[in-house]
């Protein structure tokens, strides 16, 4: 394989994981909710998946219990955040400790146990023998094609050309006006919160079951905080996640290119160049577009607990 | 007849939230004891093991008083950024910029102890502070949040020192760490050094600031009604970065107390998560820098409870998650902690 198919497969493959997370922090962030949680969500997503896979030796069935434990820790942060109305930050925080602890306190027993099955790659006829995207991107696991195409392009429409996206995102922008509207603003925070926790679980299991493909402690290494900035970097749109995804795909595939090579820089330093380039690309495009900031802006309410009966 | 109904009130009193924290840690102490017994581990037992270990033999009090320092400063590094409103999550990694710092004045520099000490010293406060100061800017001229890029350091500070204790720097007889450091932190108690009344007199000093001179009283002002302080004429902004400075070099300092007096070596994994359980022991504190003190020797209780308890099969891994258990339900209390109950007739 030729340089290029190769740094591109390896973008799209590990972008993946984090445009998947960063769908499903749009999909919170959108209603309101900051799920500072991600880090620890993916880390039970990817136990999940691998423990799943090595009894039933199926990526499908992997991948839907990893969304179903994904769910399930999201109704517990639901339920703290949006009917309880505790500090969201602090329970973000509280539910990455506890996955990420969880995870890799279970996870002793897999440690180092690569995955019995896999997502196997579908070539798509035709499109598969172009020629850079055809290896790289038309050759992937069904799940590229769910969450660079399927996904975005669904939720898009969903949140900005449906009557319920109106009311989805009014819940995130103002709560108060949506509720007098006679929207459901609980009812959608805490679906839309248990919704992105999946994705966000569901992530963890692509790292294992297509990525990485093996459980060892630290596997998901921060990619859930790279995710939550992406969200901010995307402007809280689905479209721009998964591309602000794939550009990090690119940059850690440079890493391994870099390290595959044996470019004359140490690989640790490789190996930070997600971390610095998420950190560079949340402050610089605020200093560099001001007039962005308005279209890019979070929603109003992001973060605030909404109380009817307290003004 | 009469009803009762809930009704939220702006502040939670202090009393309520107290009881809350203690209930938090019971409960979750409760979980982890019962799932250890669905492991088929007698929790009672595993209990009375801690407890022995951990206050019968001056071993244990000597182990707890080494957790305790760098916990101590962590935590109070987490809760000085709260006072003015800031998230720094990121005392992880300023930790190991600290102990990074530290660790090129006493590897490299040649001097008598009583030189290279303050030096480190200074090396830890200037490493954690240089390592929150991209942060700081950003939050402070662009609003960028530093909940965020504070956490994304963590990982850049934790390869950095990975990286150089394992290659570079490192001891050919030792396989990940860099040689034993000659310059050392004096200890007074068995293996316990000058870290831990340092540790406190840095928390009690902040803490009187904080709450007597006018320097603290702006800070806290900014840090509950930013606009309003804006419009009293505090400036804010210079406050905001002297603050985060001053978060990301206190949790500097830990790191060079645990190079300097505790490790004497750098290495990778040297923090221990102190970092992220700073957050703990800042939220159980709610932020106030005395009771970071307490709050910092109960944390080092269940971490040490942890280490104890790995020839059990319990992991560090496991302390990380009964912490984000108690973090979640003191979360949960302190809310609940904002409503009374009232009665009308009716």
């Amino acid at each position: 394989m030729d340089l290029l198919t190769g740094l591109f497969t390896t973008a799209f493959l590990a972008g993946g994981v984090l445009a998947l997370a960063a769908l499903g922090e749009v999909l919170a962030e959108r209603v309101g909710v900051v799920n500072l949680g991600v880090e620890g969500l993916m880390a039970m997503g990817a136990l999940t998946a691998i423990a799943t896979v090595a009894a039933v030796p199926s990526p499908s069935i992997g991948f839907l219990a990893a969304l179903a434990v994904g769910a399930l820790f999201g109704m517990v942060f639901a339920f703290a955040t949006v009917i309880l109305r505790a500090n969201q930050v602090l329970c973000g925080l509280a539910l990455t400790l506890m996955g990420s602890g969880l995870a890799s306190t279970i996870g002793r027993a897999y440690s180092g146990m690569p995955a019995r099955a896999v997502f196997p790659g579908v070539e798509v006829p035709i499109l598969s023998t172009l020629p850079v995207l055809g290896k790289a991107f038309f050759s992937q696991n069904i799940l590229v094609y769910l969450i660079y195409i399927i996904l975005p392009v669904g939720l898009s429409i969903l949140m900005f050309r449906t009557r319920h996206g109106l009311n989805l995102r009014a819940v995130g922008e103002n709560p108060a006006a949506a509720d007098a509207a006679g929207i459901p603003v609980t009812l959608i925070r805490f679906a839309y919160v248990t919704a992105g926790s999946a994705l966000a679980a569901g992530a963890g299991a692509y790292l294992t079951l297509t990525f990485v493909p093996s459980w060892s402690d630290g596997v998901v290494a921060g990619r859930g905080w790279i995710a939550v900035a992406l969200v901010i970097f995307a402007g809280y749109r689905p479209i721009p996640a998964v591309l602000s995804g794939l550009l990090f795909g690119f940059i850690t595939a440079l890493g391994f290119v870099g390290q595959a090579r044996g470019w004359p820089v140490a690989p640790a330093f490789l190996s930070m160049l997600p971390y610095l380039g998420t950190v560079a690309f949340i402050i610089v495009p605020v200093l560099a577009f001001q007039r962005m900031r308005r279209i890019m802006a979070a929603p109003a309410a992001l973060g605030l607990p909404y109380y009817r009966d307290v003004r | 007849m009469a009803t009762f109904r809930f009704q939220r009130i702006p502040s939670a009193s202090s009393g309520v939230a107290f009881a809350a924290r203690a209930a938090a840690i019971l409960l979750a102490l409760a979980v982890a004891g019962l799932i250890l017994a669905a492991t088929g581990a007698d929790p009672l037992d595993l209990g009375w093991q801690v407890i022995s270990a951990s206050f019968s033999s001056s071993f244990g009090l000597e182990d707890l008083a080494l957790l305790v320092t760098p916990l101590i400063l962590t935590g109070l590094s987490v809760a000085v950024a709260q006072q003015i409103g800031a998230w720094n999550i990121g005392a992880e990694g300023q930790f190991y910029a600290g102990a990074f710092g530290a660790a090129v004045v006493g590897l490299f520099v040649p001097g008598p102890p009583a030189f290279i000490l303050p030096a480190m010293f200074a090396a830890g406060l200037l490493g954690g502070a240089l390592w929150i100061l991209i942060p700081t800017l950003a939050r402070a001229y662009a609003n960028v949040n530093e909940l965020i890029t504070t956490l994304l350091l963590n990982f850049v500070a934790i390869l950095l020192v990975f990286y150089v204790s394992t290659s570079v720097w490192r001891d050919r007889t030792a396989n990940s760490a860099t040689p034993r450091m000659s310059a050392e932190i004096p200890e007074f108690w068995g293996s316990v050094h000058w870290g831990l009344p340092i540790a406190v007199l840095v928390a009690v000093a902040v803490g009187l600031c904080l709450a007597f001179s006018r320097w603290g009283y702006e800070v806290r002002l900014v840090g509950s009604n930013p606009s309003a302080a804006k419009y009293a004429g505090i400036p804010v902004r210079r406050h905001l970065i002297a603050v985060m400075l001053l978060s990301g070099a206190i949790a500097g300092l830990a790191g060079m107390l645990e190079v300097a007096g505790t490790v004497h070596r750098l290495q990778g994994g040297i923090s221990n998560n102190y970092g992220y359980l700073g957050i703990m022991v800042a939220v159980l504190a709610r932020s106030s820098a005395i009771g970071v003190i307490f709050s910092a020797a109960l944390m080092a209780f269940i971490l040490n409870s942890g280490i104890i308890l790995q020839t059990q099969g319990l992991t560090t891994s496991a302390v990380l998650a009964i912490t984000g258990l108690i973090l979640f339900l003191t979360a949960i209390g302190d809310e609940l902690a904002h409503y009374r109950i009232t009665r009308d007739k009716a």
